[in-house]
């Protein structure tokens, strides 16, 4: 089959999922206020400021178009079918993006491809800014539904849950989880007090989240006394907020570190970096007594702001940063298939979040099985089942599966 | 609660002061009535000082004419229709109210924050060594006040915030209450709705028109040159600006961030076009669409300011602050002090000669 016939088939199908699962598609609150927007197959391009009166026309809608991508504005407008001028915005949820893109992961390396557009040259990892071959800036990304890239992006999700919990207060009820279908999660806060929050507050909530511009010296971390000796005191475990996540984050550093990632860790001098290794176990366990601040000779102020900043970066959780800042922004609907994946966006409570399995539970095609002709694809598992690696080989495979690879466009269809 | 004349003298914004002026049911021609000319005696010096030093001061004899002198300051600055002394008119009254509250009983402030502002604030007695914090208030109610501020301590993230509220010591309860009061005020002159004024309202009105045309003359507004030297580019924006010049790629935000900029300190849509033109995946016409739209000329005409220190931190463009970042908040403002120095430096260069 060619590209195009591919295409159809991943749309015939999608057409099936949709004509019995449109029904169970829950639209957000507010229907008639949000913006929808559509990727089509054929056309490739976003349809924009569509709404709809009530769900049913949503779900007729999608039935009859069979888009490969389903948006809706977190926010709501008065005429949210004008252009973007003359939508009239009232308020918007407040969202987030977890996705493993924007994770280090190592196995990134491994699993994930760009493809220069121009001369088609290959190559591992993320993109560069040129082809090395021909200067081109125009990439295909091919990146891999991994284990290890979901399962971070999870952590993620979980540290900013908890963020957002016991530092903003917000309940349970308050906040809505879904995969995102592919390599992520998103966060919905559906409150009216966060509703209207301008595009300035939201940036300060991200950078909370993020720990971006935080000043451990206003979290605890002082020196106190004799200016010529003066003793370093800080925040404790148990302290609310950033002061408590500092101190666990510096825990969690002088715990887990190797003496090899010490040396490559920036900024710290030899002679501090001996003195953590040397007396990391006095500090760990003088902790909450004595310790840990002020329990070894020489780690002066400075070097703490240096451990605090490593710390920072292991308790804060990383969001997209444009996403949650964008009050006009376009989000996944709950429930709709990912055109890459084929998976489905799938809502998660925040209690079961930590035992959520993605590559079980999103699984939207559960019947039948597809003979496709593999070109190269990684391992990877669906449901219980581990696939893979397979080249240039031809196979009968589960739906779900084979939906996955013929999306991810590392195979094709045998007729 | 607000419960004696004196508080209302002193807050006289508030709800209370507000219910207590409707209840006398006084007329503008009553006080255009040489009966009430104290009043209007006042009113046209709260705004005179707030044209003069930019605060209305906090000391008063009678407290009926210091109340009812609030509303009457009100028309004046409404009647010259000027929006630049709504503005400062406003900031000069919060000024004032700020230096009252920072010294007032803790139920008194929450008594305006809640009553008159809606803030969702309590009291509290907690210290967290070294801070004494007096408040909890919403964070959502933080936000829309603290945004403004650059101080690292006014960041969210550096606040202490426990279940959606954040702590808050008297003094900074007071200064946040001075933006929501400024806004307040602004906001109730910028409204809509003219009257017709009794002659001796018009009059002092227009003597305030006068004094502020002589004050405004004294503000030297700088402009900034026409001709754009990088020179005095902030790191950020030369780093941008470098790597367009060679046509490597920029990210969407920073694209944004370096075409505002660049208009913003006056070069022409046609140069910052030039400039992208090196980019591997330029397109003249798509290019200059955007960068025609941020300049205000297309969509929305809203000429934009290039995003602020900050905003360029939360997405990673901020190389690091050097020497004059480090007093400074928003890259025109860098901008700005370099051309300064630049300048100054030019002019002892050529003294020496």
């Amino acid at each position: 089959m060619n590209k195009d016939e591919v295409d159809e088939f991943i749309r015939n199908k999608f057409a099936e999922y949709y004509r019995i699962q449109a029904p169970n598609i829950q639209p957000p609150s507010a229907i008639e206020k949000r913006e929808f927007g559509f990727i089509l197959f054929k056309e490739r391009m976003m349809i924009r400021h569509k709404s709809f009166r009530n769900p049913v026309d949503l779900q007729q809608y999608l039935v009859l178009t069979v888009p490969s991508d389903i948006y809706f504005s977190a926010a709501y407008y008065e005429r949210p079918e004008e252009s973007m001028e003359n939508k009239g915005w009232i308020g918007a949820d407040l969202i987030f993006d977890i996705d493993a893109d924007h994770i280090e992961t190592r196995c990134k390396t491994e699993h994930d491809l760009w493809v220069c557009q121009s001369c088609g040259t290959l190559g591992k990892g993320r993109q560069p800014e040129f082809c090395p071959r021909c200067g081109s800036q125009k990439f295909e990304e091919r990146s891999w539904l991994c284990e290890t890239c979901l399962e971070a992006a999870k952590t993620e999700t979980l540290k900013l849950i908890d963020i957002l919990q016991s530092d903003f207060g917000f309940s349970a009820d308050d906040i809505s989880v879904y995969f995102s279908g592919h390599r992520g999660y998103h966060v919905h806060i559906e409150n009216q007090i966060v509703q209207t929050l301008d595009q300035l507050a939201r940036k300060e909530i991200v950078d909370y989240v993020m720990g971006t511009g935080l000043n451990p010296r206003l979290h605890g971390l002082d020196e106190r006394g004799w200016k010529k000796a003066p003793i370093v005191v800080g925040p404790d475990l148990h302290d609310p907020g950033w002061r408590g996540r500092i101190a666990r984050g510096v825990y969690d550093f002088l715990m887990n570190i190797t003496p090899e990632q010490f040396e490559n860790s920036p900024d710290l001098k030899r002679q501090a970096v001996d003195a953590l290794i040397e007396h990391r176990d006095l500090i760990l366990e003088t902790w909450g007594k004595r310790g840990p601040w002020d329990v070894v000779k020489g780690l002066g102020i400075k070097t703490w702001e240096k451990v605090v900043a490593q710390a920072i970066k292991l308790q804060a959780a990383n969001v997209d940063t444009v996403v949650t800042t964008d009050i006009h922004r376009l989000i996944r609907l709950p429930k709709t298939l990912h055109g890459k994946t084929g998976l489905k966006v799938t809502e998660i409570s925040v209690k079961q979040l930590e035992n959520f399995d993605p590559l079980s539970e999103a699984v939207a095609f559960n019947t039948g099985m597809l003979t496709v002709k593999v070109i190269e694809a990684h391992r990877f598992r669906i449901g219980n089942e581990v696939y893979g690696p397979y080249r240039e080989q031809i196979l009968e495979l589960p739906t779900a599966a084979a939906m996955l690879l013929l999306c991810k466009k590392v195979a094709n269809i045998v007729r | 609660m607000l419960n004696t004349k004196s508080d209302l003298a002193k807050y006289s914004f508030t709800m209370e002061a507000a219910k207590y002026v409707r209840s006398l049911g006084l007329t503008l021609n009553d006080l255009a009535s040489p009966a009430y000319i104290q009043i209007l005696n006042r009113a046209e010096k709260r705004v005179e000082e707030a044209i003069l030093y930019g605060i209305v001061s906090g000391t008063w004899h009678n407290d009926d004419i210091e109340i009812l002198s609030f509303p009457a300051s009100m028309i004046l600055v409404k009647a010259t229709g000027d929006s630049f002394l709504k503005r400062r008119y406003a900031l000069a009254e919060a000024k004032r109210a700020y230096n009252l509250l920072k010294f007032e009983d803790k139920e008194k402030l929450i008594a305006i924050a809640m009553g008159t502002f809606n803030w969702r604030m309590r009291l509290l007695n907690v210290t967290i060594v070294p801070q004494i914090y007096d408040f909890a208030l919403h964070f959502t109610d933080f936000l829309r006040n603290a945004c403004v501020f650059h101080e690292d301590k006014w960041k969210l993230v550096n606040r202490v915030m426990i279940g959606g509220e954040i702590y808050l010591s008297r003094e900074e309860a007071a200064r946040l209450l001075q933006e929501e009061i400024q806004r307040h005020i602004q906001s109730k002159l910028e409204s809509e709705g003219e009257v017709d004024l009794p002659f001796p309202i018009q009059q002092r009105a227009e003597r305030l028109g006068h004094l502020l045309a002589k004050h405004k003359e004294e503000i030297r507004i700088e402009e900034l040159p026409r001709g754009t030297t990088s020179v005095a580019f902030p790191p950020c924006i030369k780093h941008l600006y470098d790597v367009s010049l060679v046509g490597q790629h920029i990210p969407h935000i920073g694209r944004f961030a370096l075409t505002s900029f660049l208009l913003n300190v006056g070069m022409s849509v046609d140069d910052v076009v030039k400039l992208f033109s090196s980019l591997s995946d330029f397109d003249e016409k798509m290019t200059r669409y955007q960068v025609e739209h941020i300049a205000g000329k297309r969509g929305s005409r809203t000429k934009y300011t290039s995003p602020n220190c900050d905003t360029l931190r939360t997405h990673g463009l901020c190389l690091g602050p050097d020497e004059i970042c480090r007093g400074v908040r928003h890259p025109l403002t860098y901008y700005r002090r370099k051309l300064k120095t630049i300048k100054l430096g030019v002019g002892k260069i050529r003294e020496q000669r």
